[in-house]
């Protein structure tokens, strides 16, 4: 059970503007007690049932970041955390490989979107450049909170990868972009350091590519394909993308089975929000995004 | 024992403004502060003063005693650098200094008899400079800064307390000059007493039982003990490193090599004192004369060596210095490094050092116009962008659930956008050419969706989008001087 922490939050953040709610201590790991000499009798003074709600501060410390560490970054696209096991692992490379307009672009959005609406710093490493902001905004990042990298060639985005997560952003995306990827094929050795970092880093970390290549120091490697687009009308009347299916699935997980899949819908902006009244004067969707 | 002068600068918001204004020095002048109703008057010059006119006067009160009143309002530069120039003049005089604020300066003048017979002399002199940077200045000198401060502010300057005399120098003195606060002066109103000597003369534990610890405070200031020490002005620190060099480089490694060292020995400096480095100033002396001189604004404040080298070397990549290198010196131009309070039920929240470091790391290998945040821009055209600074807003105090995802198709753009070739029949697109991979038959396609930008200019862009799929992926396009693919729907 969660239990109201008045006390603990005064103390802690005494430095800050209390919050209007009391904070609820989420049910935290057990972690192995401390040294301290002073809190091994306090503890032995209390009882039993007392004693195990007693925590100095390193031990909170330590078990907050081992509850971090456990917990998964949702992408909030239900299918796909569902074949993820609840979301992106944090600590851990997954890997997301597919080709032309297998969606994931879409992919890679919704989980800025999903940790950016969650208040944490993401990082979006673009080899290709492809962003939108008007696209991402519409699809709800908080631009806000999201580094852009750029680089221009595939070495000095693994490099900036590897510098941004050493510096503790939570959710860490490299786009290779497309086919064939910019500047040479990395070693091996580059993607196993990358996971090392973000296995030390608590950073979960998408690297979305046109072909597998991170190799074993992947934890999850998901293969994405396009079904078709859907269109509305047809014949002679206006028509209009409505949206795709792209079909994801499993081909490598460490703990959970191979093999499964399921389908992601993405709809267009028009889809979502109604056609335009007007369609021959219709915006194309970045620019109806921002007109919003 | 200490002696102390203190410069002081009456009316000095008035004072700094006609430093600056000399000529309406014989106007009727008041200096106002405030705004609309709430602006009223801090200080006027001799004429306006002659008509009535005092500090405390609303702006309309007082352009109704004189329409023609100039009204100037409080200019903080003016008063900024009146002020540094009344400290220069003090430095002049000793290098121990108090910058008193708002017009006064506290100099300590003990060892300075050999320079001057007589401490009036000195205070005579100071006066002299003072005009000569156009502040009208008057000089109390006293063995306290209180009494120093007192007897600036009378009008018969300079003022010489002797050693020792300063309870009977203030003792014929009005209470106010002590400065009390409103309440406890309308107390010793009541009790009858009206100057400073009345009030020293009263037992010191009986003040302090009735009137508290200031009340203790004022009597101790009424006897002339004045406990506060000289607080002398830090001169600004100069972060620099250098060195001449035996022989002249040409190369740009071995320059890189020594350059290293000296910014190590900075980096140290600056953690020393708890600094970053926010603008790094480089001098280059070059043979057989001259110098190059360029500066280096990092994106951050940060220590990182790597870093600066790095931001150096691509400066000089870009632009040689011309002429063989005979020496060097870096200056940093400190400022604070960036601090957050982390949150322990939040988010993890981002070390703002760490992240202005890695930051600044990243310009330097990949160029300024490459990291950052992403920004919309206003306009029609679906590829605009534009990329800020990166600042991220603090994390939330208690983390919560992430908002559910739109699902939303995203656009994968391209830039430049690539042209295409695009085979029509009778108004239908068959299909697409392009120098890549973009090719094959058009299975479906919608549009024209028009869009134009820009029509006031003389050449607007008017360009008509199409959405098409092809065998192998889902392409926008558009016609403008030609075809172009601009993204993928992907």
């Amino acid at each position: 059970m969660p239990a109201p922490a008045r006390y603990l939050d005064t103390q802690v953040n005494f430095l800050r503007r209390l919050p209007q709610r009391p904070i609820l201590v989420p049910d935290l790991p057990p972690v192995e007690p401390g040294e301290r000499e002073d809190v091994r009798r306090l503890r032995e003074s209390l009882e039993a049932t007392v004693r195990s709600k007693v925590m100095s501060a390193t031990e909170l410390i330590r078990a907050l970041g081992k509850q971090r560490r456990d917990e998964l970054l949702p992408t909030t696209l239900e299918p796909l955390d569902a074949l993820l096991g609840g979301g992106l692992p944090r600590g851990k490379v997954v890997e997301l490989a597919g080709r032309r307009s297998a969606g994931r672009f879409s992919i890679v959005l919704a989980a800025l979107a999903a940790a950016t609406s969650a208040g944490e710093a993401a990082v979006l490493v673009d080899l290709g450049d492809h962003l939108d902001p008007q696209l991402a905004e519409a699809n709800g990042v908080d631009l806000r909170r999201l580094l852009w990298i750029r680089p221009e060639k595939m070495k000095d985005a693994v490099h900036a990868v590897e510098m941004i997560a050493a510096t503790g952003f939570q959710l860490v995306i490299l786009d290779a972009g497309l086919h064939p990827i910019r500047g040479r094929r990395v070693a091996e050795a580059a993607w196993v350091r990358l996971a090392r970092t973000a296995e030390a880093q608590g950073t979960a970390m998408l690297i979305s590519t046109p072909y597998p290549m991170t190799g074993t120091a992947s934890e999850i490697v998901l293969s994405a394909q396009r079904v078709r687009p859907k269109w509305l009308g047809s014949g002679k009347s206006p028509r209009i993308l409505a949206g795709m299916s792209v079909d994801v699935a499993v081909t490598k997980h460490r703990h959970l089975k191979e093999g499964r899949g399921a389908r992601l819908e993405f709809v267009t902006l028009e889809a979502a929000t109604g056609p335009s009244p007007s369609a021959g004067l219709r915006m194309t969707p970045g620019v109806e995004a921002a007109a919003r | 024992m200490i002696r102390l002068a203190c410069l002081l600068v009456p009316m000095f918001p008035l004072a700094a403004r006609l430093r600056s204004e000399p000529e309406l020095l014989s106007e009727a002048l008041a200096i106002v502060e405030g705004s609309g109703n709430n602006a009223h008057v801090v200080a006027a010059t001799r004429r306006a003063r002659k008509k009535g006119i005092h500090a405390g006067l609303s702006l309309a009160q007082s352009r109704s005693i004189m329409p023609k009143l100039i009204a100037r309002g409080r200019d903080g530069e003016c008063e900024r650098t009146a002020q540094e120039a009344l400290l220069e003049v003090a430095e002049t005089f000793s290098p121990r200094i108090e910058d008193g604020s708002e017009g006064i300066v506290f100099v300590d003048i003990s060892g300075t008899e050999r320079h001057f017979p007589s401490e009036r002399d000195l205070a005579a002199a100071a006066i002299r400079a003072c005009d000569g940077i156009g502040l009208p200045a008057r000089c109390g000198i006293a063995s306290s800064k209180l009494a120093a401060r007192i007897a600036a502010e009378l009008p018969q300057s300079p003022t010489i307390v002797p050693r020792g005399g300063e309870a009977e120098f203030l003792a014929p003195l009005p209470l106010l000059r002590l400065s009390p606060q409103l309440d406890t002066a309308a107390t010793l109103q009541r009790w009858g007493l009206t100057s400073i000597g009345e009030l020293a003369q009263l037992p010191e534990s009986e003040v302090a039982t009735r009137l508290g610890e200031l009340g203790r405070e004022l009597h101790y200031a009424a006897r002339g003990i004045d406990p506060r020490p000289l607080i002398p002005r830090a001169l600004p620190p100069d972060f620099r490193e250098g060195m001449d060099l035996e022989w002249p480089l040409v190369a740009l490694d071995p320059f890189l090599f020594i350059a290293n060292a000296a910014l190590d020995r900075l980096a140290k400096r600056l953690e020393i004192q708890g600094f970053a480095c926010r603008r790094l100033e480089m001098t280059l002396t070059l043979e057989p004369d001259g110098f190059d001189a360029r500066a280096i604004d990092l994106p951050a404040p940060t220590r990182d060596v790597k870093t600066m080298l790095t931001l150096i070397r691509l400066d000089l990549e870009k632009k040689a210095p011309g002429a063989p290198v005979t020496g060097f010196s870096f200056a940093a131009i400190p400022d604070r490094p960036r601090r957050a309070q982390l949150s322990l039920f939040g988010p993890t929240a981002l070390s703002p050092e760490k992240l202005a470091t890695t930051i600044a790391r990243l310009i330097s290998m990949l160029g300024e116009e490459r990291v950052g945040m992403p920004q919309t821009v206003d306009g029609h055209l679906p590829d605009r962008y534009a990329i800020g600074r990166y600042d991220p807003p603090p994390p939330p105090d208690i983390a919560h659930a992430p908002r559910k995802s739109r699902g939303l198709v995203a656009a994968r753009i391209f830039r430049p956008p690539v042209p295409i070739e695009v085979i029509r029949r009778e108004e239908e697109f068959v299909s697409i050419k392009s120098e890549g991979d973009i090719n094959g038959a058009v299975v479906l396609a919608s549009g024209p969706w028009p869009v134009e930008e820009g029509w006031w200019r003389d050449h607007p862009h008017f360009r008509e989008y199409w959405d098409v799929e092809l065998e192998k992926g889902v392409y926008r396009m558009y016609q403008d001087e030609g075809w172009f693919i601009d993204a993928r729907y992907e």
